[in-house]
């Protein structure tokens, strides 16, 4: 009964690859097409704007660096929602978490501002990774002590986290010259080092590419990512054939704050060396919508990350040489979005 | 009790014959009331009904008999309005008619008996009766009539039930009462009932083929879909064999012996005289192999195992039991007498509330699920959707779960990746798993394939003791055939099997003991030499002072 060779070609089974990305083709197309024509009927030239939104990161270094910079928090944010995911939890406080992540980073790196770099760094980016895994283990203690929803204590969480941030951006170490609630800069040994200097380009990259390969090599290979699949699949079920499911959702659930942490973390010590009110900007939305344009496959996190982070480059350079809104391409990500999920739908049937 | 008439077999095998050959005799005059004809239905690739062709007389009990996917359950579907055929006509009365729903089918008088019944466990049987059906006195919920209309089908038909009861603390049997009192209330002409013996005690199938025979001497017509061929030939006037979507043949019950109906049933490819599961059909009592002949260790000791359920109530109640090495152990009993709370038990799912669990001297009332399966227990749980099943994953993720982390399947923390897919590939074609393979996503198996998968991966360890509910649901004759032969292998490898199950005919073919689990309590322990049906079912019903 086993039919184990059909469709494969060089070992690969193109077939399966086909069928799975067949639909995100059509999605991103159809998409596109629905979008184009809203920009059609404001009166704007829609095939100009779609060349702007899809090629500006690619036309200069400056635009590619700025994708690369917005691909880094977009795929931690998309980790931190999938790997819950992966258990059957929802981790909506990546923003929160982000932003703990991104104070405890900014505290570390004041407080200890005159340790050497070899000494600060990995204080500052750690110790946002502890944050936002604190900021996590709040909600899914909350979950293990009174089973209460995560979804609702994670969006709560996130509210607390404003009133954190602004108190501790003016209050705590307010920068009296900023107009902004900004606090003083971290030590120099805590910023992350440049990759490339003119336009500037931070290691965060590298740090986010291995994040996703350890988070995938941990989902696909491991016994553990194989319990946190389990669980997600049917929490039941593997409880009855022994895995500690309790464990598994507290894990997942801190597992995404750290990540989300990191991504603060990164924030300050890579791009603002200091903390800024409204960093985290949009990043949890779009982290949500690439978790679930990848249906939780962390190997196809990073691919839909980069090309969101094109998208939303994009979207930046067509507000400003053709001054459509630059909110145009949230409505397409979200379009894809649908179009992907009605694709299921459309395959089921 | 409100069991009547018909204890003995004796009486009944007289009954049944008296009227099958009535029954064929009249059936040659008249013009079928239905007919199905070439009707075909596909789902997906699955061609699940290809042209199959039934026809129903008057006044008679049409069995429809088959294994599991042979597409009994699906051509009765399609009959009440459940299921669109792609092609193929129904006829009543000669005349081309369209069920496009169950509402149109009993607009057409034709009702039907699904094996789970669909109750308002909080209403009484009256209000679960009339639930649906336009009422006289309308806006007045006067049930008055209905009650009286009620109580005349039940005596009618020998189905009495107390119209005032709430349907949550009734029996299965009763339960089914009503859900046919149901369909009569609507007027029915044609019932469909779909293995209406799951669950039933020996002394209730009795009643309910009482019941179907009066009914069809009223000028009812029954279809009565089961995959126990003892049943139809007590019961029914003709019967159609299906086997694997496509009609086998239609015969008349005397028109042919046993051993015709049953390889119609299994096909060409299995040897019925040399089978496990028609040799209690044959009288060969010798099969399957005796017990030991010497008492030997035991390798289960439950003692005075209390166990609560969700509600906090006993549901588990004071069991002791001992499964010994190279025994097949039966619990008996009608769903939801405790079995399930009695195997979580076992398995370390649920906690105990008195009393002590030893397996090998090794006393393990407190330990984890996880180090239970590391070589002492495998099992195969009675829910496999909901216990068992990881649906979004892929086969060979289904088929290590709870093995994930022995050194077969993990070195160092890491799947070994090759030894999962060889594993699983040679599970699924040893188990006869219709699958793509592996990789294939746990979501494409159909509910017989995935009960393959549970005894895959419960017989893929080997372990002390195998804890198995309900082992065979859902699978077909081969298959069933196929796990009693294992079974049967760990019976001899001198290994301890604990088989839970509703099935008393598995129970009575496969086990040395059958100890009866009612409310929470073992109210007997037979041994092979003691076996009697009858004695089970009254056991099954609470009755423990039997004749």
């Amino acid at each position: 009964m086993v039919n184990e060779n059909a469709g494969r070609i060089l070992g690969l089974d193109y077939r399966k690859i086909a069928n799975q990305t067949i639909p995100y083709v059509a999605a991103v197309g159809a998409a596109f097409l629905a979008a184009g024509i809203f920009i059609a009927l404001m009166g704007f030239d829609a095939l100009k704007a779609y060349n702007t939104i899809l090629f500006t990161s690619f036309k200069t270094t400056n635009g590619m660096v700025q994708t690369l910079l917005k691909f880094v928090p977009l795929v931690l944010q998309a980790l931190a929602f999938t790997v819950p995911f992966a258990a059957g939890k929802f981790n909506i406080g990546g923003e929160g978490q982000l932003i703990v992540g991104a104070i405890g980073a900014t505290g570390a790196g004041i407080i200890f501002s005159d340790l050497p770099a070899v000494l600060l760094l990995p204080l500052v980016i750690l110790s946002g990774a502890l944050f936002g895994a604190i900021w996590a283990a709040i909600p899914a203690w909350l979950l293990y002590r009174f089973n209460m929803n995560e979804i609702l204590t994670t969006v709560l969480m996130n509210f607390i986290s404003f009133s954190l941030i602004d108190y501790v951006a003016t209050k705590v170490w307010r920068d009296p010259a900023a107009g902004h609630p900004t606090t003083i800069p971290i030590g120099q040994g805590g910023q992350l080092p440049l990759l490339i200097s003119s336009p500037p380009l931070h290691a965060g990259l590298l740090i986010a590419i291995f994040v996703a390969v350890v988070i995938y090599i941990y989902t696909d290979k491991t016994s553990a990512g194989y319990e946190l699949i389990a669980t997600g699949a049917n929490p039941k079920a593997s409880r009855v054939y022994g895995i500690n499911v309790p464990r598994i959702f507290i894990l997942s659930l801190v597992l995404g704050g750290v990540l989300a942490g990191l991504s603060g973390a990164i924030e300050v010590s890579g791009s603002h060396h200091r903390l800024i009110e409204g960093l985290q900007s949009n990043y949890l939305l779009l982290g949500l919508i690439i978790g679930l344009i990848a249906k939780g496959n962390n190997l196809a996190v990073p691919f839909v990350a980069l090309f969101i982070a094109i998208l939303e480059v994009g979207a930046s350079a067509m507000q400003r040489t053709m001054m459509i809104p630059g909110e145009m391409v949230f409505i397409v990500e979200a379009l894809i979005l649908v179009f992907v999920l009605l694709s299921d739908v459309v395959r089921r049937r | 009790m409100s069991i009547i008439g018909c204890e003995s077999s004796g009486f009944h095998t007289l009954f049944t014959k008296a009227v099958y050959s009535k029954g064929v005799a009249e059936s040659m005059v008249e013009q079928p009331i239905l007919q199905m004809k070439d009707i075909r239905k596909t789902f997906g690739n699955v061609v699940a009904l290809n042209n199959v062709s039934l026809s129903l007389n008057r006044k008679e009990v049409h069995g429809l008999l088959g294994g599991n996917g042979a597409g009994k359950t699906t051509l009765m579907n399609v009959l009440y309005g459940l299921y669109k055929p792609d092609a193929g006509d129904i006829l009543l009365d000669g005349e081309k008619i369209q069920i496009r729903s169950p509402k149109d089918a009993i607009s057409h008088k034709i009702g039907m008996v699904h094996q789970h019944f669909l109750q308002v466990d909080s209403f009484s049987v009256v209000e679960n009766i009339v639930l649906g059906t336009p009422l006289a006195n309308n806006p007045r919920l006067d049930l008055a009539p209905a009650r009286k209309k009620i109580g005349q089908l039940a005596e009618h038909f020998g189905l009495e039930v107390e119209t005032e009861a709430r349907i949550e603390d009734l029996s299965m049997g009763i339960r089914q009462r009503v859900e046919i009192l149901k369909a009569l209330y609507r007027g029915v002409k044609i019932l469909i009932l779909d293995e209406p013996t799951t669950n039933l005690t020996p002394q209730e199938v009795d009643h309910l083929f009482h019941s179907l025979r009066a009914m069809v001497n009223a000028g009812m017509s029954v279809a009565f879909i089961t995959h126990k061929l003892r049943e139809v030939l007590s019961v029914c006037d003709r019967i159609t064999v299906l086997r694997q979507g496509e009609t086998v043949f239609t015969l008349g019950r005397s028109e042919a012996d046993e051993e015709t109906f049953v390889q119609a049933m299994v096909g060409e490819e299995m040897d019925v005289g040399d089978s496990l599961i028609f040799s209690r059909q044959r009288g060969d009592e010798s099969q399957p192999a005796p017990a030991a002949a010497e008492p030997q260790p035991p390798t289960l000791r439950v003692q005075d195992v209390c166990v609560l359920n969700e509600a906090g109530l006993p549901a588990v109640d004071g069991c002791t039991f001992t499964a010994h090495q190279g025994e097949i152990l039966g619990i008996a009993g009608v769903a939801g007498n405790g079995q399930l709370e009695l195997a979580e038990s076992i398995m370390g799912i649920r906690p105990l509330a008195a009393g002590e669990i030893i397996i090998n001297d090794t006393p393990v009332s407190t330990a984890k699920t996880v180090d239970l399966l590391q070589d002492l227990v495998t099992y195969i749980p009675e829910d496999r959707l909901q216990d068992g099943y990881l649906p979004t994953a892929t086969v060979a993720q289904n088929l290590i779960l709870g093995f994930h982390r022995k050194p077969t399947y993990n070195r160092h923390g890491f799947l070994k990746r090759r030894a999962i897919l060889q594993a699983s590939a040679e599970l699924i074609s040893e188990y006869n798993i219709i699958t793509q393979g592996p990789n294939d996503a746990a979501a494409n198996l159909s509910g017989g394939n995935i009960q393959r998968v549970m005894i895959a991966r419960a017989l893929s360890y080997p372990s002390q003791l195998l804890l198995a509910h309900n082992p065979t649901r859902g699978l077909d004759i081969p298959s069933m055939e196929f796990v009693y032969r294992k079974l049967l292998a760990r019976k001899e490898s001198g290994q301890a099997t604990l088989l839970i199950s509703e099935d008393l005919d598995e129970l009575l073919l496969m086990c040395d003991r059958i100890a009866t689990l009612y409310r929470g309590k073992l109210v007997g322990l037979l041994k092979r030499a003691d076996f009697d049906k009858y004695q089970i079912g009254r056991m099954m019903s609470g009755v423990t002072n039997g004749k």
